[in-house]
């Protein structure tokens, strides 16, 4: 609990989370009590929604996600407003059209250009890591405004608020103070989704108003109120999303649900004894409650930070894992952030995960799309930290490369070339990587060297024993082919010993969605050429296998990608070389028929 | 010269008239109850006169120094209202925030909100919430705002809608005195023929085919006021 909240004050990006969290927190609340009271909760949401499409869209056409979705945000808010307003299509119906249609425009847009990658998988869910010096300033300079501009027409507000009418009526220009409201949410909404997620970002301006409205009376104590529920519940999300490694976003939100569900009840309790000073002890009740949840939770704490070992490597998968492993021995501590059983397309380091990436030696990561975020972390990493950048120490090839079903079709629509990543999936190219690896940890510890290289060496002969295995595949069964039907990891591996393969998605993270046309075409084929498996990928639920297994009868069995292990594989202490074992025994009994 | 001065006014609600050709006139002082069947273009006629809507066509005049915002105004409640968190004083001195210069209300405007409280009798009800209070309560804090917000004319839609009868006819007393004790102009929707003849001073009828306006003694021999209320107008 303390090492977390020390953690946030002494890590640079987490700080900079704080202050931009707290002062978006701040800025929502104030927003939202005229926005909840108005019955306008649900443009806040829209607007997120428009914000995702704006953002996936300015990640497309590579502009500044920000200034791009700003304006349309902004536009968005106002064309709400006025549909609102004397539209012909009603209030909530319109609110409803124009977020799925954003959220629609941005999956299409995403989906014929980068693909589902990270930094579209962070604006719905929301990142830690996104916020930049820039921003910081950005979100000073607009929060003191918002706050500003609140408490200069507060009163105003008010009045529109409580009744619009009658403040049009006694001379209010209404019209300007919903459009100032409805601006100054658009704007605060696109600030803060990239931390909260598009789709939990308009929590921050529900949730904080309607807990308080549970307890206050008046429309000021409200606005107090929310304001600090709102900062309270952000700051305490913050410190359990480090301190349990979950996403921000959601653990904001979870902590409003509680104090949602605390403020309820108190409000319950007062119905039934209403005595004053009942108030007072409900009133400390929920303070208590609120600073001793944390230290609850901590309790059951399982986070560790690294330590003991002289040296630390901290790895994201698992084949680099297993291959520093075997290299150290017993002389240093091995860390992978990668869980067994984690997706690892969408992985996003937790603030611990970045402490660890800070702390460490030497740090071995693939490089390719899903490792984008490491590039950021390892900036601001001490200075005589070791990266071995896996695609960097070997020869890399793009997706779009080689003879997939997808060839034509992504020829010409890929606007940048994405390499594949999982280059340790070629035994070969193993070799190259624990040569490299070897060399960064000697360099770490140079008192252990000899005792790591002779390691490393004897582990490069099992290597070479697997790649003889492997060579002898394809003299063994010329012409034939294997199928895969899921997404392909181990285009490596199927070029280094020339076997051919037809696979259902071209890489492992470019698409989202399967193009029957292709399930059609491999399903022709088994049949066609009797071949008696397809294949699924460790740990994918692999449905599109099974599909085409219940239309051609052939047996689905499965690949390991080595990215990541599941649980049971790591229990059993399984590596990086039983895996590629059993890949060799499941391909060579596909290649008979 | 009169406080409002309407000749030949046509309303129109999605291209559909609803008023046609209307003219009265509202002099400092009157009492004028506006009556009518329900879709005669009553609350129409109340939205015009504040400015929430535009006449299609005719005259809709303020004189005597009376300028647009200065109308009090007591809305029929919306549903937004029935759980909003609001002390008693932060709505009655809502009525003052078109009238305020700088950025916090002024001691004169909180003066003023104390005076009409009292008015009122509702200044023991200062910090109590809004929503809580019974709906005679709520009409008499409305009212309050509505006097903060003019000196000169308050418009009702409606103001006894779902009050039970003790708690009307006080009401109806109140607007009474706001009337001859502080010599505001009040126009007046309503439903109940009755307390507008005994109230009011004039009558607007408003009718599909032809508007009624005049005093209550000159509208108790019209035509249209004995068609409206049938028999009961015998006795």
């Amino acid at each position: 609990m303390i090492d977390s909240i020390g953690l946030i004050f002494s890590q640079q990006f987490l700080t900079r989370a704080l202050f931009v969290g707290v002062m978006i927190s701040l800025c929502c609340a104030l927003l939202g009590v005229s926005l909840v009271l108005k019955r306008f909760s649900m443009i806040g949401d829209g607007l997120s929604h428009v914000g995702f499409g704006a953002m996936a869209i300015g990640c497309a056409a590579n502009v500044a996600p920000l200034y791009f979705s700003l304006p349309i945000v902004l536009v968005s808010a106002f064309l709400l407003l006025r549909m609102n307003e004397k539209g012909k299509i009603k209030g909530d119906a319109a609110i409803a059209l124009i977020s799925t249609a954003a959220l629609a425009v941005g999956v299409m847009v995403t989906s014929v250009t980068t693909g589902m990658n990270v930094d579209i998988y962070n604006y719905m869910f929301g990142s830690i890591l996104t916020m930049s010096n820039d921003d910081v300033v950005i979100t000073a300079i607009i929060s003191v405004v918002i706050i500003a501009l609140f408490a200069i027409f507060y009163d105003e507000i008010f009045a529109v608020t409580f009744d619009e009418s009658f403040a049009q009526a006694t001379g209010t220009k209404t019209s300007f103070y919903n459009m100032l409201i409805a601006g100054l949410t658009a704007v605060t909404i696109v600030i803060g989704m990239r931390m909260m997620g598009a789709l939990l970002i308009s929590s921050l301006i529900i949730f904080p108003t309607v807990t308080s409205m549970r307890l206050c009376k008046s429309f000021r104590s409200v606005v107090i109120t929310s304001s600090f529920v709102s900062v309270i519940c952000f700051v305490v999300g913050l410190i359990l999303s480090v301190e349990y490694e979950t996403p921000t976003g959601a653990s904001v939100v979870c902590v409003n649900i509680y104090a949602l569900a605390l403020f309820a009840t108190v409000a319950a309790v007062k119905k039934r004894f209403i005595k004053s000073c009942l108030v007072k002890i409900s009133v400390v009740t929920v303070v208590i409650a609120f600073a001793l949840l944390p230290f609850c939770l901590s309790a059951l704490n399982q986070a560790e930070l690294i330590e003991g070992k002289d040296v630390s490597v901290v790895t994201t998968g698992f084949a680099e894992y297993d291959f520093a492993k075997e290299i150290v021995g017993d002389k240093a501590e091995v860390t992978m952030l990668l869980s067994p059983g984690e997706e690892s397309h969408t992985y996003e380091p937790t603030p611990a995960d970045i402490v660890k990436i800070q702390q460490c030696d030497v740090f071995i990561y693939g490089g390719g799309e899903s490792d984008k975020w490491a590039d950021k972390i390892i900036e601001t990493s001490k200075e005589n930290l070791i990266v071995v950048k896996m695609m960097d120490v070997t020869d890399v090839c793009t997706i779009d490369h080689a003879h997939e079903q997808e060839e034509e079709r992504e020829g010409d629509e890929h606007i940048h070339e994405e390499y594949d990543e999982h280059v340790w999936t070629s035994p070969v190219k193993a070799v190259d990587i624990v040569g490299a690896i070897c060399d960064a940890i000697c360099g770490a510890d140079k008192e252990n060297a000899d005792y790591y290289r002779e390691k490393a060496e004897a582990y490069i002969i099992r290597l070479r024993a697997l790649d003889n295995k492997f060579s002898q595949l394809s003299k063994t069964y010329p012409n034939k082919y294997i199928v895969i039907g899921d997404r392909f990891p181990l285009r490596y591996l199927m070029l280094e010993y020339g076997i051919e393969y037809f696979a259902a998605f071209p890489g492992c993270s470019a698409q989202v969605e399967v193009n029957p046309t292709t399930i059609a075409e491999l399903n022709n084929m088994i049949k066609q050429d009797g071949v008696g498996y397809v294949f699924k990928v460790d740990l994918s639920k692999g449905d599109v296998a099974e599909s085409i297994s219940e239309a051609t009868g052939a047996q689905v069995d499965t690949l390991y990608s080595c990215h990541v292990v599941s649980a049971e594989d790591m229990k059993n202490g399984e590596g990086y070389i039983s895996l590629m074992n059993r890949n060799y025994e499941a391909i060579k009994r596909a290649l008979q028929y | 010269m009169s406080l409002i001065s309407c000749r030949n006014v046509c309303l129109s609600y999605e291209n559909n008239i609803v008023v046609d050709n209307l003219s009265f006139n509202v002099e400092a002082g009157d009492y004028l109850c506006i009556v009518g069947e329900n879709g005669s273009g009553k609350s129409t006629l109340v939205k015009a006169a504040l400015g929430l809507k535009e006449t299609t066509s005719g005259h809709l005049h303020f004189g005597e120094g009376l300028k647009k915002g200065e109308i009090g105004y007591l809305p029929q409640q919306t549903t937004a209202q029935k759980d909003f968190p609001a002390s008693v004083f932060e709505v009655v001195i809502s009525g003052c925030s078109a009238d305020k210069k700088g950025i916090f209300y002024s001691k004169s405007h909180k003066k003023l909100a104390y005076e009409n409280m009292k008015k009122l009798d509702i200044i023991s009800l200062e910090k109590k919430c809004f929503r809580e209070l019974s709906g005679g309560q709520q009409q008499r804090v409305l009212l309050a705002r509505a006097l903060c917000a003019t000196k000169k004319l308050i418009l009702l839609d409606e103001p006894v809608t779902g009050l039970d009868p003790v708690v009307t006819n006080e009401l109806y007393s109140i607007i009474s005195a706001i009337n001859k004790e502080l010599g505001i102009t009040i126009v007046m929707v309503s439903h109940d023929l009755h307390s507008a003849i005994d109230n009011a001073s004039h009558i607007l009828h408003l009718n599909k085919n032809a508007h009624f306006f005049g005093t209550v003694e000159k509208y108790l021999l019209s035509d249209i006021y004995k068609s409206f209320s049938g028999g009961a107008a015998n006795d």
